[in-house]
């Protein structure tokens, strides 16, 4: 099916005929649009000390489905910039609130997405996070010293977005350190040395090794089995051995799998059909599974995951940063890919 | 937000819900108000502490809460030891030397920090009961500790005990264990033994395999490090992962660690080897068994007695970065020994027969070592797993463990039943299709990689004699020696482009 040739329906509810095999669209895109337009919402409160990748969620799968201009764009990047911190240059999810790197990579996501870079203090950036670099190669989320290979990948990720990935961290010392949180049980990592694996953080660290350009170092064929074996009878992917399938880790192992090149070693289909199960049709958005209630960080791996299919009506979205490609390109990045041998 | 349910609920319910959650908004900003001009003051006070409990215990992820708490603790910490420092300036000195007269005091400074470091903790396990995978209220918890020199790590060692009985496969309590039990100093085995207990409990327990898969090679190490642990204990354990997996042969856990018990060990620092190399008069190819795309920053050389040849400027010519080509005009000497040096490794290359130039190869896949004990208890391990799959001959994971323990056994003379293995998967694990056929190539490409050196045309002409459905051509680096590949046109077609090169495609 095409989304492209199709036309807003003006009563805003969707095809009696709907059902949960096609993409629910246009729901999605009014799920997305709507989010947060009711400040006083208990979750939307709630959910204030992520804001900022609420707000990338958001933008970039309104991007990826081709309708980022549903958003305000002045009003979104005023909100980011009043979230740097004057003093760490980092971002704060929103306002009242501590920078944190996690808030910095999605921040600087946001800009790279409406092309707004030069609105804020870069220089300012690349010191918090060239700051947040421990002499083991790690990396703290803030000056509160919590480490995790997560932090590797917002390090490098917001670097590399910023051009600035080169004399500015110990990229050396970076990469060893990630090396060594892998498993030589499965190849996977976890978040530190010692950890066990799991999908949400070997993204983290595939991702970090595609964008410093050492793959090389990732045992593929024994990592690539483990995360084939993620896939469940359902379609769905899991994040760890028996345990329940979920959009948010199909999004992981898919995007690990492609970055990987082994996209080929699970089902395709039977994950589309998986995801597709996923959509709330009343309400729009993707829950973590079939019948549970939707929200915007499920909605954006949903649809970022069919992009990554290649699902006919969305852009293609780039497997290791999670935006889309155009933006990738008209920033001239090239994330390592590795070809299916 | 993770599980969820989606629940009809009545028009009713819904209005209350609605002005329930309406109060607690409000609560909330009035708290989050309060608490940044209360910072902003620099009022780091007990009121302080009490209006971030209010919201922590609620919604422990709101981090700044915690980095607000942590600056009161140092705050408080900085009072304290100001506190102390002027009394002691005050005691007199006869006073300090009574034994016992400071411990009976209970408003010594060092007894209130100790009570602000059990109000964090308290919190902290407060907020774990709410949510056990808080990374937040675990940081703290970490954080606290470390701000205390006379923490209790035989007391966390028990929150770890009762947390992983709540949930014995929360990765935050496992991380959270391997921290305290070195801070602890746990003996490794003592771990092994808790680790052992929690499989009996349980063996579909893949977290606590993996802690295992972290002690044993410490404690048993493999001297030759072809296998993950000594062979003893490699038997041992064998016998128990079998004995688990059969209980449930659909739980992965247990199979997982079978096959990395079965594989060859750390692999992973080990640095890329020569695996085929190529002398002609233009220039020379060269192949690694591993990637490593900074070839061009290692020493390489050609030496025959005396003479020596630096050969520089090596180009990729895979993806994969393990095949490389070097353009450069040779005189090969008309010599019989020539050696090539790479970085530390030294190989001796051969002459090619009818033919100018020089090679050297040697196929992938070495086999690991194995004991004769080892080698008895893989062949009861294989015979029980096909007698299991008399009974259920579609079961997946004895399908695939047998057809490996066949190839650690002898992988020859087990080539074409691990296959039949392998196809029979594709069919009972479709969604797994393209590993199955991926692996199948890999099983296929090593044993004629193994057969080619007693080839007729070796090295200069490789064909692929077991054409079957091949979807792929792993360890292609192997072949860039050859002038020439024969593969079915079939193959050459689904390949296009990945079709490894050869020395024959080489512009040299």
């Amino acid at each position: 099916m095409d989304f492209t040739t199709f036309v807003k329906p003006t009563n805003g509810g969707g095809d009696a005929e709907a059902s949960n095999k096609s993409l629910q669209f246009w729901k999605h895109v009014e799920y997305i649009e709507n989010h947060g337009k009711q400040e006083d919402d208990y979750e939307y409160c709630m959910t204030e000390f992520l804001r900022m990748s609420g707000i990338y969620w958001g933008t970039t799968a309104l991007d990826i489905m081709g309708q980022l201009d549903r958003l305000e764009r002045k009003f979104i990047i005023d909100f980011v910039k009043r979230c740097q911190c004057p003093t760490t240059g980092g971002f704060a999810p929103c306002e009242g609130h501590d920078p944190h790197l996690l808030y910095t990579l999605s921040a600087v996501q946001i800009l790279c997405t409406y092309d707004a870079l030069d609105e804020i203090d870069c220089e300012a950036v690349v010191r918090f996070v060239v700051g947040l670099q421990q002499p083991d190669g790690s990396f703290f989320g803030d000056k509160w010293g919590e480490v995790d290979t997560r932090f590797s990948f917002c390090a490098v990720a917001t670097l590399t977005l910023l051009q600035r990935l080169e004399q500015s961290i110990d990229v050396e010392k970076a990469v060893k350190f990630v090396l060594s949180c892998c498993n030589q049980t499965d190849g996977g990592f976890g978040s530190k040395p010692g950890a066990e694996s799991h999908a949400g953080l070997i993204y983290c660290c595939v991702g970090f090794f595609s964008l410093t350009n050492r793959l090389h170092l990732v045992d593929v064929d024994k990592l690539g089995w483990w995360l084939c074996e993620r896939q469940l009878p359902s379609g769905g992917l899991n994040g760890r051995p028996e345990k329940l399938p979920d959009v948010c880790y199909s999004w992981w192992v898919l995007a690990s799998l492609t970055i990987m090149g082994r996209l080929h070693w699970i089902s395709s289909e039977k994950l589309q059909q998986f995801i597709l199960s996923c959509q709330d049709l009343e309400t729009g958005g993707f829950s973590d599974r079939t019948g549970n209630m939707p929200d915007i960080f499920h909605t954006l791996f949903g649809i970022g995951g069919l992009s990554l299919l290649g699902h006919s009506g969305l852009k293609p979205i780039n497997p290791t940063l999670c935006m889309p490609q155009y933006i990738i390109d008209r920033l001239d990045i090239k994330p390592q890919i590795l070809a299916r041998s | 937000m993770h599980g969820r349910v989606k629940v009809r609920t009545t028009e009713e319910e819904r209005e209350r819900k609605k002005k329930e959650q309406a109060l607690k908004v409000r609560a909330y900003r009035a708290a989050m108000g309060r608490i940044q001009k209360k910072r902003e003051a620099g009022e780091l006070d007990s009121e302080m502490l009490t209006l971030t409990v209010q919201i922590l215990q609620r919604n422990p992820d709101v981090s700044t809460l915690w980095n607000i708490r942590r600056e009161c603790v140092l705050d408080k910490l900085a009072k304290l030891k100001a506190e102390a420092a002027e009394k002691e300036a005050e005691t007199p000195k006869e006073e300090e030397n009574t034994e016992g007269a400071a411990e009976k005091n209970d408003s010594q400074p060092e007894d209130k920090s100790q009570a602000v470091f059990t109000t964090e903790l308290d919190l902290t396990e407060q907020c774990l009961m709410v949510n056990p995978k808080s990374y937040n209220a675990w940081h703290h918890r970490c954080w606290t500790l470390e701000q205390n020199p006379r923490a209790d790590w035989q007391r966390e060692l028990l929150l770890c005990n009762k947390y992983l009985k709540f949930d014995e496969r929360n990765f935050h309590t496992w991380d959270y264990r391997r921290y305290v039990t070195e801070k602890a100093a746990v003996p490794a085995a003592q771990e092994l033994d808790f680790c052992t207990e929690k499989i009996k409990v349980n063996f579909s327990n893949y977290s606590s395999w993996h802690h295992r898969s972290l002690l044993l090679p410490e404690l048993y190490p493999n001297e030759r490090r072809d296998r993950p642990m000594s062979e003893e204990k490699l038997q041992q354990e064998l016998d128990m992962v079998l004995t688990a997996a059969f209980t449930d042969p659909n739980d992965s856990s247990a199979w997982f660690y079978q096959r990395w018990l079965l594989g060859s060990g750390a692999e992973l620092d080990r640095v890329p080897k020569v695996a085929a190399f190529r002398l002609g008069a233009k220039g020379a190819v060269l192949a690694l068994d591993k990637p490593n795309p900074e070839l061009n920053k290692l020493p390489i050389e050609l030496v025959s007695g005396d003479e020596k040849w630096q050969l520089q400027n090596w180009q990729s010519v895979d993806s994969g970065k393990t095949a490389w080509k070097l353009q450069q005009a040779f005189d090969c000497p008309k010599t019989k020994s020539l050696t090539l040096k790479l970085a530390d490794q030294e190989v001796n290359l051969s002459p090619i027969p009818n033919s100018d130039g020089f090679y050297y190869f040697v196929p992938p896949h070495a086999v690991a070592s194995c004991s004769k004990e080892l080698l008895a208890e893989l062949q009861t391990q294989l015979q029980s797993c096909l007698d299991l799959l008399e009974y259920e001959p579609d079961s997946k994971w004895t399908l695939l463990t047998s057809a490996l323990l066949m190839r650690a056994i002898d992988v020859s003379a087990n080539h074409d039943q691990s296959l039949t293995h392998l196809t029979k998967l594709e069919k009972v694990d479709a969604l797994r299709e393209g590993y199955y056929k991926d692996l199948a190539a890999r099983w296929v490409l090593e044993s004629e990689l193994a057969k080619w050196p007693q080839a007729a045309d070796f090295p200069t002409k490789f064909e692929l004699a077991e054409e079957k459905s091949l979807a792929s051509l792993p360890l292609g680096q192997y072949l860039i020696i050859a002038d020439e590949l024969k593969v079915s046109p079939k193959l050459r077609e689904e390949l296009g482009e990945r079709l490894p090169k050869s020395f024959g495609d080489l512009e040299l």
